[in-house]
């Protein structure tokens, strides 16, 4: 990194731009009542209003501009209207359309202009489409924003004699990028307004393959060197990091900037190119929270991009997390998606494969929560003396309940227009509708959580209480009672001796494949959505892992208290898929082999296993290379997702103690990464109870 | 079918040989070194493990086509990986036999033996003969000294170094670094003069020294009682090495 990028990095982590922000922010509810607008137009009106309102920032040092000023998102319905506008509907977290992904290559190579005409020529075709025509002069409203705030940035440019940014700003976002500068200018630009028109999760795609043939040619005509790009990558990537506190999220850090390279062409051939592993590089230079970075990789993957991949986990980030296009792609086909469409994949905010442009599908509507299906089967079937085939039955149907309980609440899903959003996706502009109304794809994305702790307590519970009697079930419900307070010999033999799922022992697995099978069969079973969507399930488990022992306010799921794998009342569950907090698992080799038992052709939503490597094991020159042999076995086993982490359990015991000392440290929390010194104390714990188990 | 007993079986040990590998850690030991880091490892017989977190058994007895089972699992990928099998310990002559068997039963897996070489010859050569590599542990030159520190003299270890030279089968010397006993420069330059014309050394290792091993005593309700000072620095005077010219490095 030059000098300039240190100091850039250096302001922005010092939060200098934070400075320049303005102390109100605006206010829309006033004119937007005058007028009697309508959702669209009051939507269309806070982009405006928004853009507007940000004043111009042009540091010297900057190639690449936009700083945002304005500290949030002001509503655009009054509380009462809003409760009006949503009574008995289901709200997606905060309201706004979130966690999908833009096809930003209509951006570069339409220009907003370009986009705009589109919406023109729409509008006459469909003059008599009142709803059509609303809905397409909002968009174009929004379009007008962006270009006269490019504007104002443009004059102030001149103004500061950086005729090189001017003419820069007078070429985009309004047209068609040329260069690989323009391009990450356009971007820059009408991402943050995005972000600024208060949609969030706003991930940006496959960077390499939409960005690529505005750094080849820039290469090949020998306008741009290879230093030259990288700077501007980096300054670009460091932009994206500046307004991480101001985005939504669990935990700071939870914002979703992820973007996914590798993988296939539409043809099927490799996608890999020169950006990509340019990106891999700034991106461990760099050592920031954002762009977060999925890899796309097969067993055609070279072990040399795999070995670049591996710096970044030696470096601490979390990421990148891969996945494994030979099982991800016939997935999305099984599940409907056409095979081009299934060959363009990115991974969402978190772990969910969705496509860019053409979905409007919300991936993480909530969780099954296992450990509350199979503990209450295993205390109602105790009870009543039934076997461990009742267990099973009730666990599946306890399941089947859950997800019918989320699909319900979901069916009456309201989606508020976006507009400004609908510009870069598929088919918006050109028919006439709103991304809310729907894309090419809709379904819905459930994640099955804290699947290792409820296939422990099964396998326990089979061992101890069926196949060898060696426990009565009233004992194991009283210590259960009493969160086996006087039952420390029963609790330690349940923890450590009972069949745990990481180790590729088949009779922990075994139930934990039958927990996603119950889950995927509920999903299918269920149909078909109103709106003709489907049910996806998956294996993340978020914030869960956290919220299911220890509850969270607003939280749908119930809480669930000791368990028969022997945990305790308020001790988090497994996190994705990984073993049991606490468990002693044979090693990396057999986690893999247990969870690639697990069918990812039905169970196809995402979310990674999660490993934690030691910090030792990076030791040796040599570790690198053997690493990235590990993210190879993970492919050849024909398993699905994979994050992996580097921990040192003395540094981040120092950092909660000293976090002055540690303000960089970064961690992977559970589909992203942030600093650990700005997470909450419970989150900061899991992670270091992880580290302690972790392979050395 | 012979059965032995083990301490650990280890996956994805990076610092054990090349590729992704697993290590099997035999449990018994002739040797009583000083500063054993593994001192679970050095009775044949399991032992209780008691730990600020609960307790645990080391040590579980397999047959060795049990064993081998076990590590067949994963064959196909530590050969896909470059990697295979190193059995270690405690030290894996001590049941000889037993690792022979189970190498036999292997499914076409490189295989490393990390000794210390003290062994009878014959299951030298009978756990030779079926092994890549061979990981040899070379602590002390000095037969008092080695005495002194390990409970034992150095004949066996010395001869069947010998036997390996001889052999031309690939070996690592592989040296712990204990501060003032095996890092003098007295005893590296007798190391060098022993390998330095042995043509299937591949290098010469420096092992770190482990300065947390007094805990694991504790833990297996042993006494650790260095008389060295644990405290001073450890001088890897890999010179030594260099002018013999072999190869040497720190791991």
């Amino acid at each position: 990194m030059n000098e300039r990028l240190v100091l850039l990095k250096q302001r922005m982590r010092a939060g200098e731009h934070k400075r320049l922000r303005q102390e109100q922010s605006i206010e829309l509810l006033t004119e937007c009542e005058a007028e009697g607008l309508s959702w669209p137009r009051r939507v269309a009106r806070l982009v405006r209003r928004q853009c507007e309102a940000e004043q111009v920032v042009i540091a010297p040092e900057e190639k690449i501009v936009f700083t945002r000023t304005l500290p949030s998102v002001p509503p655009v319905y009054t509380v009462d209207e809003w409760s009006c506008l949503s009574a008995g509907r289901t709200l997606h977290e905060l309201g706004p359309v979130s966690n999908i992904c833009a096809d930003w290559g209509l951006l570069l190579s339409q220009g907003l202009l370009g986009r705009r005409e589109v919406a023109a020529v729409t509008r006459l075709r469909m003059a008599d489409d009142q709803k059509a025509v609303e809905f397409l002069d909002c968009a174009i409203d929004t379009i007008d924003a962006v270009l006269d705030l490019t504007g104002r940035y443009a004059s102030k440019s001149s103004q500061l004699g950086r005729e090189d940014l001017a003419e820069l700003l007078e070429a985009v976002p309004a047209h068609p990028a040329r260069t690989f500068r323009e391009a990450l200018q356009s971007l820059r630009l009408c991402h943050a307004v995005v972000w600024l028109g208060g949609n969030y999760h706003v991930g940006l795609g496959r960077f390499d393959q939409y960005l690529w043939p505005y750094l080849q040619s820039d290469l090949q005509a020998g306008t741009l060197t290879v230093a030259e790009a990288e700077e501007l990558l980096a300054e670009f990537f460091i932009a994206l990091n500046k307004d991480s506190d101001l985005y939504p999220g669990v935990q700071q850090g939870d914002n979703g900037q992820s973007l996914t390279l590798g993988g296939v062409t539409p043809d099927g051939s490799s996608a890999v190119n020169e950006l990509t592993r340019m990106v891999l590089c700034v991106s461990r230079d760099l050592e920031l929270i954002d762009p977060k970075i999925n890899l796309r990789i097969s067993s055609q993957t070279d072990l040399e991009l795999l070995c670049l991949a591996s710096e970044l986990t030696r470096k601490g980030l979390g990421f990148p997390q891969y996945s494994n296009d030979e099982v991800v792609i016939p997935a999305l086909v099984a599940h409907g998606y056409d095979l081009q469409d299934a060959r363009d994949y990115v991974v969402a905010a978190c772990w969910e494969f969705i496509i860019p442009g053409r979905g409007m599908e919300v991936v993480n509507i909530g969780a099954v929560s296992f450990p509350a299906a199979v503990d209450q089967a295993i205390r109602s079937s105790l009870a009543e003396g039934l076997g461990f085939d009742d267990i099973l039955s009730r666990t599946a149907a306890n399941i089947r309940q859950q997800v019918q309980a989320l699909a319900e609440a979901y069916s009456i899903l309201l989606l508020p227009p976006a507009p400004y959003y609908s510009v870069f996706m598929r088919g918006c502009l050109e028919q006439g509708r709103d991304l809310s109304e729907g894309l090419q794809y809709n379904n819905l994305g459930i994640h099955g959580a804290c699947s290792a702790n409820a296939a422990d307590a099964l396998a326990a519970v089979r061992q101890f209480v069926f196949e060898e009697k060696s426990l009565p079930a009233n004992e194991l419900l009283n210590a259960l009672q009493a969160n086996f307070d006087g039952f420390e010999p029963l609790r330690r033999q349940l923890d450590e001796n009972g069949p745990k799922v990481g180790s590729n022992d088949e009779r922990a697995d075994g139930l934990l494949v039958t927990l996603f099978e119950d889950f995927a069969s509920a999903c299918e079973d269920y149909g078909q959505l109103p709106w003709g969507g489907k049910l996806r399930p998956g294996t993340g488990s978020a914030m869960y892992y956290i919220w299911l022992a220890k509850g969270h306010a607003g939280m749908r799921e119930p809480l669930v208290a000791a368990t028969a794998d022997g945990r305790r009342n308020g001790e988090p569950f497994s996190a994705n898929l990984a073993p049991a907090p606490g468990v002693r698992v044979r090693g990396p080799i057999s986690t893999l082999q247990s969870f690639s038992k697990i069918d990812y052709q039905r169970i196809c939503n995402g979310g990674p296993i999660t490993m934690e490597l030691s910090d030792t094991v990076f030791r040796d020159p040599e570790s690198i290379r053997k690493v990235a042999m590990l993210v190879r076995i993970f492919v050849q086993l024909g398993c699905q997702q994979l994050q992996l982490n580097n921990l040192n359990v003395d540094t981040l015991l120092d950092a909660k103690a000293h976090p002055e000392m540690h303000k960089n440290l970064i961690v992977r929390v559970w589909g992203w990464s942030g600093y650990f010194c700005e997470l909450a104390p419970e989150y900061q714990d899991h992670i270091i109870a992880r580290s302690l188990y972790q392979v050395k | 079918m012979t059965s032995g007993i083990v301490f650990d079986i280890k996956e994805f040990t990076v610092h054990d040989g090349p590729g992704v590998r697993t290590t099997v850690f035999l449990k018994g030991c002739p040797l009583a070194c000083m500063w054993c880091h593994n001192p679970e490892s050095q009775s044949i017989q399991p032992q209780v493990i008691r730990t600020p977190t609960g307790e645990r058994v080391a040590g579980r007895e397999y047959t060795a086509s049990e064993l081998a089972g076990l590590l067949n699992q994963q064959a196909t990928l530590l050969r896909a990986n470059e990697g295979g099998i190193t059995f270690s310990g405690g030290e894996p002559l001590f049941q000889a036999e037993f690792v022979a068997e189970v190498i036999d039963r292997l499914d076409g897996l490189h295989v490393i033996l990390d000794t210390c070489g003290h062994a009878a010859q014959a299951d030298f050569l009978l756990v030779l003969a079926r092994s890549d590599l061979v990981f040899y542990d070379l602590k002390l030159i000095n037969r008092v000294a080695h005495l002194h520190y390990t409970g034992i003299d150095n004949d066996l270890i010395l001869g069947n170094l010998q036997l390996l030279g001889e052999s031309g089968k690939p070996f690592v010397i592989r040296v712990p670094m204990v501060p003032g006993v095996t890092d003098t420069d007295e005893n590296l330059t007798g190391i060098a003069r022993t390998v330095e014309k042995m043509p299937g050394l591949v290098e010469v290792d420096l092992l770190p020294y482990n300065r947390a091993a007094g805990a694991k005593y504790r833990y297996a309700g042993m006494e650790f009682k260095p008389d060295y000072d644990e405290a001073r620095p450890v001088s890897f005077n890999m010179k030594i090495f260099e002018q013999a010219g072999l190869k040497v490095k720190r791991v």
